[in-house]
C-alpha cells in the first residue's frame, strides 16, 4: 500500500517537470527578446542589457530552468512585469475568492449531480431518465458566462434576492460570504453536474446490471439501500475521476464567472494578465493551478484505492 | 415598487441567527463599515505615481493622498492649498512661498519646504508649464523649513495656475526622499499629506483599493470648491472597486453594493435614473474632448496630407453617437481644440470638419502622400468605453480610406505603457491611439500637452510644428483677452493645418450615485471630501 | 468538456477495456435504408440535421446576411428587433442578424479545425507511443503534462504569445486537445497489440505501417470520431470564451464570443445583443454535442462505458 503510494506520487514527478518545463518556456517562444519584454515599454537598451545580465538571461537555457524551477520549490514565482508586486503575493492576495468558489461549486456540484444520476439510472429509459440527460446535455451547450448573465439578470436584479457582484471574505460572516458565492456558484456548476450527472448515471447502469445487484435484490435488501450502499459504492471509481477530471473545467470555468460576477479572485488576475501580456504572473498562476490539478489527480487515485480494493498497480 | 429590499428580508429570515452571531463577534468591523464609501472608478489603478503617468484614474486617486500648494476652484482660479502666502517680487523673477503650519506626512513627519522643493523638481521635467518654468529658472531652494523660493530669468505670469491646475501631471507634493525618484521612474512608496492614506496592504491591483481617513490632516478653513479650500474627511474609508464591465456595475449600483459609479455609460443611464435610489447627473460641465492621436515620426501619417484627409473622412458625429449613445444634449462637433462654452472657444480653420464628409477626396489626398499599404497598427483599450468606442469607429473609417488596419486590442494600462514608445511600428511601437482631454484642460494653451509640437519633447505622436509653438509662445506672452483670443484663433488655425491632433468631437459625461450620499458636485474629477454617506 | 474519463486514469490494459471490434466498419448498418436508420437512431438525426443547417447558414452568410456586418452607423445603434434589423443592432449600429450569421463561419471553422487537426496529431502521436515502446513513456509524460493544464489557461496561455487571429485561437485550442485523443489512440492500440489475430500478424511478419492500417485504423475510427465531436463542441465554447475576455478571435470580425463580449455592458437594458448570438451557440453546441451522443450509441453501444 505504501510502495503504491510513494510509486504514485514519484510519477507525478516527471508529469510537473514537463508543465514546468512547457510554462518556463512561454517566456522564450514568445515574439522578442525576454529581456526587453521585462524590461518593460520604457526601458533604453542599456536598461534591457542589465536586465538581462541581472536576471541571468545569458546563461544556458537549462541552467536559467533549473534556477527558476529553484525558485518556485522556494515558493518565488518572480515578480509581475506591471504591478512590481511578488508574484506570490498577488496569488495570496486573490486566492481565497478562487477557492471559495471552486469548494462550494463542487460541493454544490457533487450534491446535485450524483443523485439526479443516481435518479436517473434506476428509471433507466423513462420519461425522467430522458428529461435528467436531456438537462444535462443543455449544462455543458450553455456557455458559463450566459448562465451567469441570465442568473444575475432575474435573481440580482428582478427579484433583489441576492447580490449581483463581488466578493465578501469569509472573516466577515458566514451568510455574506456565502451570499456572494451562491449565484457564482451555480452559474459554474450547471457544466459539472452535468459532466457528473452523466457518467454516474453510466457507471451506475453498469453497476445495476452485475449479477451481485440481483442478489441483492433476492436477498430483499432495500431499493435504496442496494441503491446506495451497493451500487454507489461499487460506480464510484469512475464517478470520482470524473469529478478530479472536473477539476479542470471548474478552474477554466471561474476564469469566466470571476470576470461576470466581479470576484476578485485568480480567474480575474489570469485575464487581466493576459491583456497586459504580464508573462510572470500568466506562467504563475498556470503553474499553480497545473500543480494544484495534479495534486488532486494523485488524491484520487490515492481514493481509487479506499474504493476498490481490487486497484492496485 | 420594492420599498424594503427582498434581500434585507430574505437575509434577516434566513441567516438571522447566524448573522447575528457573526456579526456580534465583529462589532467594530459593522462601525466602521457604516462609513465606507465603495466607489466604481473609470478605470483600474494599475500604478500610483502621479508624476510619472499622466492618466486620470491616477490622478484622481492621488488627489486623496497627495496635496497640492496650490488648487483650482470650480472658476479655474487658482487658489491657495498648502501655501499659507506667498510673495512676487516686482520685478516678477522671484517667487517666495511660505507653506501652512502644522502640516504633516502620513508618516507623521512634518512637512518641510524641501520636500516642495524635491517634489517640484521632479514634477517639472514631465510636466509642460514645469518645463518652461525650468527653462527661465535660476534657482529654487528652501530658505527655511516653512519657506521656500524661485527665482526666474523671465516673469511667468502663469505660476499660479501651473502649480493649482488639475490637466495631469499635476504638481503633487510627496516627501523629499520619494521626490528624489528619477521622474521617469516609478515611485513604490506612497506617502502624502493628503486628507487620505492609502492602505496599501488591501491593494489589490485590478480589483480594488483602499484609502483611509488622516486623522491628522488639517483643513483650509474656506469651504471646499473642487481643488481649493477646506478638504474635510466625512468618510471614515473609501474602497475603489475596479468592475471592468459596465452592465454589472449598473447592477451593483442599482442594488447598493457600491455607492458612487463615476462614469456609467449613457446607454445605462435611463435605467439609473428610473432607480429611486440613485441620483444621475451630468460629472463635469466642462465635458470632454476626444482625441484620435496619430505617431508623426513615421509613415504614413509622417505626411501632413494623411493626417488631413483623416479629417477629412472622419465624422465626428459617428464618433460621439458612438460614445454617448443617442441623447443629442450630450455632444457637440468640434472643428478646434478648445472647450465649447468657454472664453477662448473658436472654430476658426475647422471647414475640414465641417460639412458632408468626402471620403474620395481623402482617398486621393492619402494616395498622394505616397502611402504603399503597409499595415497601420492601431492600439486600442478595450477596458475604456470612451477608447473601445473610438477605437471601432477608427477603425472602420481607416478600412474605408484604404489603410491596411492592424488592430491591437489590449487594455488602457498598456495603451499607457506603449504609446511611449518611440520605435517605429514594426517593432514594438504604433501608428495611433484614442483617448480623451477633460474640457477643463483645454480651456487655454497653458495645461494642453496634448497641444504641443515641440518634436521629441511633445506629448506622445510627438508632432513638430514651428507655427503652432509660436502661437503658444505667443498667446504666454498676450497681455490682455483681445489679444490672447486673436492668438488663439492663429493658434487653432495653425493646429488644425499641422493636424496635431484628430479632435473627435466635445462630449458630457454622467456619474451616478445612490441618494444616501450627499455632497458630491460636478467636476473634472471626483472630489471625495464633504462627502457623506448616510446608513441605507 | 468531454466525457473522456477512462482515457485519463492509468489502468492496466487487462482491466477495463472493452473487447476489441470486429474488423466490420459501420457501414453494415447502414444497408437497411436511410430512413430506417434515421428512426433507429434520433439523436444522430437530430444532432446530424442541426449541424447540417448550421453548416449551410456559414456557407451561405453573403447570402443569408441582410446587410454587411461591419458596417457601422453609429446613427442607429441599440435598436431593438425589427422588420429591418431582425436581431436588432448593436453598439455601433451594425445589424446583430448579420454578424450571426457571419460568426458561425468562425464558430463552425475553429470547432471542425480543431477537432481534425488535433485528431490528427493525437493519431499520429497515440500510435508513435503505441507501438514504439521506448518511446512511449516519454511522450505519455508529456501528454500528461500538457493535460494538467486546464485547457483554457492553456488557451490562453498561447494566445497571449501572440496577436488574436483566428488562426492563433484554433491552434491554441489544438494543441490543448492534442493529449486526450493520443490517450485515446494509445489505449486502442495498445489492446490491440495484445489480440491474437494481431499477435499472428506481427510474427508472420506483416509490416508496421499495414497492420496499422488494417488493423488499427479500423478499430480507432468510432471512438475517435465521437471524441472528435466532443472535441468540436468543446473548441467553440473555447473559442466564444476566449472571444469574450478579449484574448481571442479579434474584434474586427465577428464571432459569437465577440458580439456577446460588446454586448455585456448592456445585458440589462439590451439583452437582445447577448441573447442571440448565446442562442446560435448553444444551439450549436448542443447539436454537436447529440451528434456525438448518438454516433457513440450508434457505432458501438459499449463505446458509452468509456467516452
Amino acid at each position: 500500500m505504501l510502495a503504491y503510494v510513494i510509486r504514485r506520487v514519484l510519477a507525478t514527478i516527471p508529469v510537473m517537470a514537463v508543465v514546468a518545463l512547457f510554462v518556463f518556456s512561454l517566456l522564450y517562444i514568445a515574439p522578442g527578446d525576454p529581456a526587453a519584454v521585462i524590461a518593460g515599454d520604457q526601458a533604453t537598451p542599456a536598461d534591457v542589457e542589465r536586465i538581462r545580465q541581472s536576471l541571468g538571461l545569458d546563461r544556458p537555457f537549462l541552467v536559467q530552468f533549473g534556477d527558476w524551477v529553484w525558485n518556485i520549490a522556494h515558493a518565488n514565482l518572480g515578480t509581475s512585469m506591471f504591478t512590481g508586486i511578488p508574484v506570490t503575493k498577488m496569488i495570496a492576495q486573490r486566492i481565497e475568492p478562487t477557492l471559495s468558489l471552486m469548494a462550494v461549486t463542487l460541493v454544490f456540484a457533487i450534491s446535485v449531480a450524483v443523485p439526479l444520476g443516481v435518479v436517473a439510472a434506476w428509471r433507466a429509459g423513462s420519461l425522467l431518465d430522458r428529461a435528467i440527460m436531456a438537462f444535462a446535455v443543455f449544462g455543458f451547450s450553455v456557455p458559463v458566462f450566459v448562465v451567469g448573465y441570465l442568473l444575475a439578470y432575474v435573481f440580482a436584479l428582478e427579484l433583489e434576492w441576492l447580490p449581483v457582484q463581488g466578493y465578501t471574505p469569509i472573516s466577515e460572516g458566514l451568510w455574506p460570504w456565502f451570499e456572494n458565492l451562491i449565484l457564482p456558484a451555480i452559474a459554474l456548476g450547471c457544466v459539472y453536474i452535468a459532466l457528473i450527472a452523466r457518467i454516474t448515471r453510466a457507471a451506475m447502469l453498469e453497476v445495476l446490471a452485475q449479477d451481485y445487484i440481483r442478489t441483492a435484490r433476492a436477498k430483499g435488501l432495500g431499493q435504496s439501500g442496494i441503491l446506495f450502499i451497493h451500487a454507489l459504492k461499487n460506480a464510484s471509481v469512475p464517478i470520482v475521476t470524473v469529478i478530479g477530471i472536473g477539476i479542470a473545467l471548474l478552474i477554466g470555468g471561474a476564469v469566466v464567472t470571476e470576470s461576470v460576477f466581479v470576484i476578485p479572485g485568480l480567474g480575474r488576475l489570469t485575464i487581466d494578465a493576459i491583456l497586459r501580456r504580464d508573462y510572470p504572473v500568466i506562467q504563475g498562476v498556470v503553474v499553480l493551478f497545473s500543480f494544484v490539478y495534479v495534486l488532486v489527480n494523485l488524491l484520487v487515485d490515492l481514493v481509487y484505492t479506499f474504493l476498490d480494493p481490487r486497484i492496485r498497480y | 415598487m420594492k420599498t424594503v429590499s427582498r434581500r434585507t428580508v430574505l437575509k434577516a429570515a434566513a441567516g438571522g441567527a447566524l448573522a447575528a452571531s457573526t456579526r456580534l463577534a465583529a462589532p467594530a468591523l459593522a462601525q466602521g463599515a457604516g462609513r465606507t464609501l465603495r466607489f466604481v472608478p473609470q478605470a483600474n489603478l494599475a500604478n500610483f505615481d502621479p508624476i510619472w503617468t499622466t492618466q486620470y484614474v491616477v490622478r484622481n486617486a492621488s488627489a486623496l493622498v497627495w496635496d497640492m500648494l496650490y488648487g483650482v476652484d470650480d472658476k479655474l482660479t487658482p487658489q491657495r492649498q498648502m501655501v499659507e502666502a506667498e510673495e512676487v517680487s516686482s520685478d516678477g523673477l522671484t517667487w517666495t512661498f511660505r507653506l501652512r503650519p502644522g502640516l504633516k506626512w502620513h508618516d507623521g513627519e512634518p512637512v518641510l519646504a524641501k520636500d516642495a522643493v524635491a517634489s517640484l523638481a521632479r514634477w517639472c521635467v514631465r510636466d509642460s508649464m514645469g518645463q518652461m518654468i525650468v527653462a527661465i529658472q535660476n534657482e529654487l531652494t528652501a530658505v527655511d523649513d516653512r519657506t521656500f523660493r524661485w527665482v526666474l530669468k523671465k516673469p511667468y505670469p502663469k505660476m499660479l495656475f501651473a502649480l493649482a491646475k488639475s490637466a495631469t501631471p499635476s504638481a503633487f507634493m510627496m516627501p523629499e526622499r520619494i521626490a528624489k525618484t528619477d521622474p521617469f521612474k516609478q515611485i513604490t512608496e506612497y506617502v502624502g499629506s493628503g486628507p487620505m492614506k492609502f492602505v496599501q496592504s488591501d491593494w489589490v491591483p485590478g480589483a480594488k483599493a483602499a484609502f483611509e481617513k488622516f486623522a491628522d490632516y488639517v483643513p483650509r478653513q474656506e469651504p471646499a470648491s473642487w481643488l481649493a479650500g477646506g478638504k474635510v474627511m466625512l468618510l471614515d474609508r473609501v474602497e475603489w472597486v475596479i468592475m471592468p464591465d459596465p452592465g454589472t456595475a449598473s447592477a451593483a449600483l442599482q442594488n447598493g453594493e457600491v455607492d458612487w459609479w463615476e462614469n456609467p455609460i449613457s446607454d445605462l443611464v435611463p435605467v439609473l435614473k428610473a432607480n429611486r435610489n440613485v441620483a444621475v447627473d451630468i460629472a463635469d460641465p466642462l465635458g470632454n474632448i476626444g482625441s484620435f492621436r496619430m505617431n508623426h515620426l513615421y509613415p504614413p501619417f509622417n505626411d501632413v496630407r494623411a493626417r488631413r484627409a483623416v479629417l477629412m473622412a472622419m465624422s465626428q458625429e459617428d464618433y460621439m453617437r458612438a460614445i454617448v449613445g443617442d441623447d443629442d444634449k450630450l455632444w457637440k462637433p468640434l472643428p478646434g481644440y478648445f472647450t465649447p462654452g468657454t472664453s477662448l472657444y473658436t472654430e476658426e480653420g475647422g471647414e475640414i470638419l465641417k460639412g458632408p464628409r468626402n471620403l474620395d477626396a481623402a482617398k486621393r489626398l492619402v494616395a498622394e502622400s505616397g502611402y504603399s499599404g503597409e499595415p497601420v497598427s492601431c492600439i486600442v483599450a478595450q477596458d475604456q468605453p470612451i477608447t473601445k468606442a473610438q477605437g471601432d469607429v477608427t477603425a472602420d473609417l481607416l478600412k474605408r480610406m484604404g489603410f491596411n488596419v492592424d488592430f491591437v486590442a489590449t487594455d488602457w494600462g498598456t495603451v499607457g505603457a506603449r504609446r511611449a514608445i518611440k520605435t517605429p511600428p514594426g517593432q514594438g511601437g504604433w501608428h495611433m491611439f484614442h483617448t480623451w482631454h477633460a474640457g477643463s484642460d483645454c480651456i487655454n494653451p497653458a495645461p494642453q500637452i496634448q497641444l504641443r509640437a515641440n518634436g521629441d519633447k511633445a506629448w506622445y505622436g510627438w508632432p513638430k510644428s514651428d507655427a503652432v509653438e509660436a502661437e503658444i509662445n505667443n498667446w504666454f506672452d498676450a497681455k490682455n483677452l483681445d489679444e490672447e483670443k486673436a492668438v488663439i484663433r492663429r493658434l487653432n488655425k495653425a493646429a488644425l493645418d499641422f493636424v496635431v491632433y484628430a479632435p473627435t468631437g466635445f462630449f458630457l459625461g454622467y456619474q451616478a450615485w445612490r441618494k444616501n450620499v450627499s455632497g458630491i458636485v460636478k467636476g473634472p474629477l471626483p472630489f471625495f471630501w464633504n462627502v457623506n454617506k448616510a446608513s441605507a | 468538456m468531454s466525457v473522456e474519463a477512462l482515457s485519463r486514469i492509468s489502468v492496466p490494459d487487462d482491466l477495463a477495456v472493452a473487447p476489441a471490434l470486429p474488423d466490420v466498419l459501420p457501414p453494415v448498418k447502414l444497408r437497411r435504408g436511410f430512413i430506417g436508420l434515421m428512426r433507429r437512431h434520433p439523436t444522430v438525426t437530430v444532432g446530424g440535421g442541426l449541424v447540417l443547417t448550421l453548416i449551410a447558414m456559414a456557407l451561405l452568410a453573403p447570402f443569408l446576411a441582410t446587410v454587411d456586418p461591419t458596417a457601422l452607423a453609429p446613427a442607429r445603434r441599440t435598436r431593438p428587433p425589427s422588420p429591418e434589423f431582425w436581431f436588432g443592432t448593436d453598439m455601433l449600429g451594425r445589424d446583430i442578424y448579420s454578424r450571426v450569421v457571419y460568426g458561425a463561419r468562425v464558430s463552425l471553422l475553429v470547432g471542425f479545425s480543431v477537432a481534425l487537426l488535433s485528431s490528427l496529431v493525437g493519431l499520429a502521436i497515440g500510435l508513435v507511443s503505441g507501438f514504439v515502446r521506448w518511446a512511449d513513456g516519454f511522450v505519455m509524460r508529456v501528454m500528461d503534462g500538457l493535460m494538467s493544464i486546464p485547457p483554457i489557461l492553456l488557451a490562453i496561455a498561447l494566445m497571449a504569445l501572440t496577436r488574436g487571429s483566428v488562426q492563433n485561437v484554433i491552434m491554441a485550442i489544438t494543441i490543448a486537445e492534442i493529449p486526450r485523443v493520443s490517450r485515446l489512440v494509445r489505449g486502442v492500440v495498445l489492446s490491440l497489440r495484445e489480440q491474437p489475430y494481431v499477435d499472428a500478424a506481427i510474427a508472420a511478419g506483416t509490416r508496421t505501417p499495414t497492420i496499422i492500417l488494417r488493423h488499427i485504423l479500423p478499430n480507432t475510427l468510432a471512438p475517435m470520431t465521437v471524441q472528435a465531436t466532443y472535441i468540436c463542441a468543446s473548441a467553440m465554447i473555447i473559442e466564444a470564451i476566449l472571444s469574450f475576455i478579449g484574448a481571442g478571435t479579434p474584434p474586427t470580425i465577428p464571432s459569437w464570443g465577440n458580439i456577446m463580449a460588446e454586448g455585456r455592458a448592456l445585458w440589462q437594458v439590451k439583452p437582445f445583443i447577448i441573447f442571440f448570438p448565446a442562442l446560435f451557440l448553444s444551439v450549436t453546441v448542443l447539436a454537436v454535442n447529440l451528434l456525438g451522443d448518438g454516433l457513440r450509441d450508434a457505432l458501438d453501444p459499449r463505446m458509452a462505458k468509456e467516452i
